[in-house]
């Protein structure tokens, strides 16, 4: 019962009311716009891409790299950051981004013409990221490419102060691969989420952010308002580009619990609001009913359906509708 | 003890001293509170409790941004004197959270203050409470109460969620692992149900901080722990623990002396 309440409360920051707390939030700060709009230009173009994959047994590089090539990536002679969704581990679901999605963007992205490729993420639920790296799979995966792995719960970090007051953190410590880093890609899976509704690349970057500052789980960002947090995160961060694993998502009740969802597809895009846009309905949701999303729309990149430049397969012919929790039926597109 | 391993551990634990005498969270990182905490416990170290001693907030915490966990190991890592009396006195006046809707009004300990208690913090600071202020009864108790409100069905401990929405969430061996740490010795229930699941489950999580941890806790609950160190040699030979500084100094603690530092004598 106890944990039920605590987690009902903390779920009121998920979706549908989530919106509405942040408008409040708005008001109830007489700031209309949360963000300092000198250092947030308004959403360019965005070049979103989906390509479709039964499995990951194919050619995954270079379908990966067609993705990247298709949206305009430039990651030649940069340092690129892959940062892939290894919240935790469990041996009977899908949770995280698949290992070998990863590794193959390790190879197109060198192929490209990166100057370096690291691999990078700090898990939310479990301390221990040696035992998720080798049980997921992903250690194997990335030594086959020989790339590098980096625990952003351990490396060094800094002192970034934040140009959005959506929480009141005011400031984030991030981990230097994050602040260093001249390119960076967010991966996540293709999943529901029981409290925010879905969490595509901008919710994966709690990952980011370091346990050992903000907790196992990363408590301190949902006392500071889930919806929010995710807002100033990605604001802070800022990934470069987008690539969303849903050759196997995950529905119901993610984005651990769930069950598994063959939506054989990857989204990739150059504007992270505007690809979890085109992935959210691809899922069968209305991005403006996602709380976060849409006000990450109004200053972090493009959430107007119009306003995307849509590559590659019709989102609309690839759609399946993923199950959600009760709570979440209000995000339905139809 | 394991004569190799110790030694091979020890050495790259001490890759993570910082020239200011403290210790880092991986090599080359600024000097940190954990970090040099579970350094001076595992090695002994007088230049990372010189450092803790520096750190020490006025209030008598020790904190890295907002998160305070680390006062609870830095009290084990000086042992004694004014420093520890402020660090055990920060931790009983800085508790978590309680919900009104929580069954229990025990107040525990979380990552950061005004956040919800956990597990892994809340263990800490009850093997701190327990070595070094056992008259804190009442504290001690509370950590209890909750260790015993978040066990997972069919036992162990994951971060602290023993369900969400209605639906029970599995044990992970470390958290697990840092409950026994906290709860050794214990008559209690909850203590011997803890002590079982790890026994049967340590060998599913084969990594580095569940295993040094695992090692430390079967140490000091008198359980076997050869299989243990075989795991955790395996481990650092693949990983090399990530160069994490907290799994190196766990694991040190584990294969060396430092035990004693963290043992609750009755």
């Amino acid at each position: 019962m106890s944990r039920r309440t605590f987690l009902v409360r903390a779920g009121e920051v998920g979706a549908g009311a989530g919106a509405l707390m942040l408008a409040g939030m708005s008001r109830n700060r007489r700031t209309y716009n949360p963000w300092d709009p000198s250092y947030y230009a308004p959403p360019k173009h965005a070049n979103v891409a989906v390509a479709k994959s039964a499995n990951y047994d194919g050619d995954l590089e270079s379908l990966v790299r067609e993705g990247l090539t298709t949206i305009g990536a430039d990651v030649k002679g940069k340092r690129v950051l892959l940062k892939p969704n290894m919240v935790e581990y469990d041996a009977g679901t899908v949770i995280n981004t698949d290992p070998r999605l990863v590794a193959a963007t390790v190879l197109a992205v060198r192929r490209l013409g990166a100057l370096d490729v690291t691999v990078g993420d700090g898990p939310g639920h479990r301390r221990d990221t040696d035992f998720v790296l080798a049980a997921s799979g992903l250690e194997s995966a990335l030594a086959a490419t020989d790339a590098k792995f980096v625990d952003l719960n351990t490396a060094p970090v800094r002192l970034v102060g934040l140009h959005t007051a959506y929480t009141n953190l005011g400031v984030l410590w991030l981990p230097e691969p994050v602040v260093s880093a001249d390119v960076i890609i967010s991966m996540p899976k293709l999943k529901t989420h029981h409290w925010a509704g879905v969490t595509l690349s901008l919710k994966n970057l709690f990952g980011c952010v370091p346990g050992r500052v903000y907790g196992w789980p990363k408590n301190v960002l949902h006392w500071a308002g889930l919806n929010e947090a995710i807002i100033d995160v990605a604001a802070a961060v800022r990934p470069h580009y987008a690539i969303v694993d849903g050759i196997v998502g995950m529905e119901g009740n993610g984005p651990i619990q769930g069950t598994a969802k063959a939506s054989g597809v990857l989204v990739f895009g150059d504007d992270p609001v505007a690809t979890d846009t085109v992935a959210a309905r691809i899922m069968g949701f209305n991005p403006e009913r996602i709380g976060y999303l849409a006000e990450a729309a109004r200053f972090l990149g493009e959430g107007h359906w119009d306003r995307i430049d849509h590559r590659g397969e019709d989102p609309e012919r690839v759609a399946s509708d993923f199950a959600v929790l009760p709570q979440f039926q209000s995000l339905r597109l139809t | 003890m394991s004569g190799p391993l110790v030694e091979r551990v020890r050495v790259a634990l001490a890759a993570s001293r910082a020239a200011d005498g403290g210790f880092g969270p991986v090599p080359g990182a600024p000097s940190e509170p954990e970090a040099s905490a579970m350094a001076a416990l595992a090695l002994d170290d007088d230049g990372a409790r010189a450092w803790l001693r520096r750190a020490q907030a006025a209030d008598g915490g020790f904190l890295l941004g907002l998160d305070d966990a680390a006062t609870a190991m830095a009290a084990l890592a000086l042992g004694n004197g004014s420093a520890v009396d402020r660090a055990l006195d920060y931790l009983l006046a800085h508790r978590a959270e309680v919900l009104a809707s929580d069954p229990h009004p025990n107040a525990v300990w979380g990552w950061a203050p005004h956040t919800y208690g956990w597990v892994d913090p809340t263990a800490r600071a009850v093997l701190a409470l327990r070595r070094l202020r056992p008259s804190a009864t009442s504290a001690i108790e509370d950590g209890l109460v909750v260790l015993s409100d978040r066990e997972c069905a069919g036992g162990g401990w994951n971060y602290g969620n023993a369900s969400v929405l209605d639906q029970a969430l599995v044990p992970y061996v470390h958290p697990s692992a840092m409950a026994m740490i906290a709860l050794h010795g214990r008559t209690e229930a909850i203590a011997a149900r803890g002590r079982a699941w790890l026994d049967a489950h340590w060998s599913d999580e084969l990594g580095g901080l569940s295993l040094a941890c695992t090692l430390v806790a079967r140490r000091l609950l008198g359980d076997p722990v050869d299989k243990v160190i075989d795991a955790l040699d395996a481990r650092f030979e693949a990983s090399g623990l990530l160069g994490d500084t907290v799994t190196l100094a766990w694991a040190t603690i584990g294969l060396g002396d430092g035990i004693d530092d963290v043992r609750v004598t009755p």
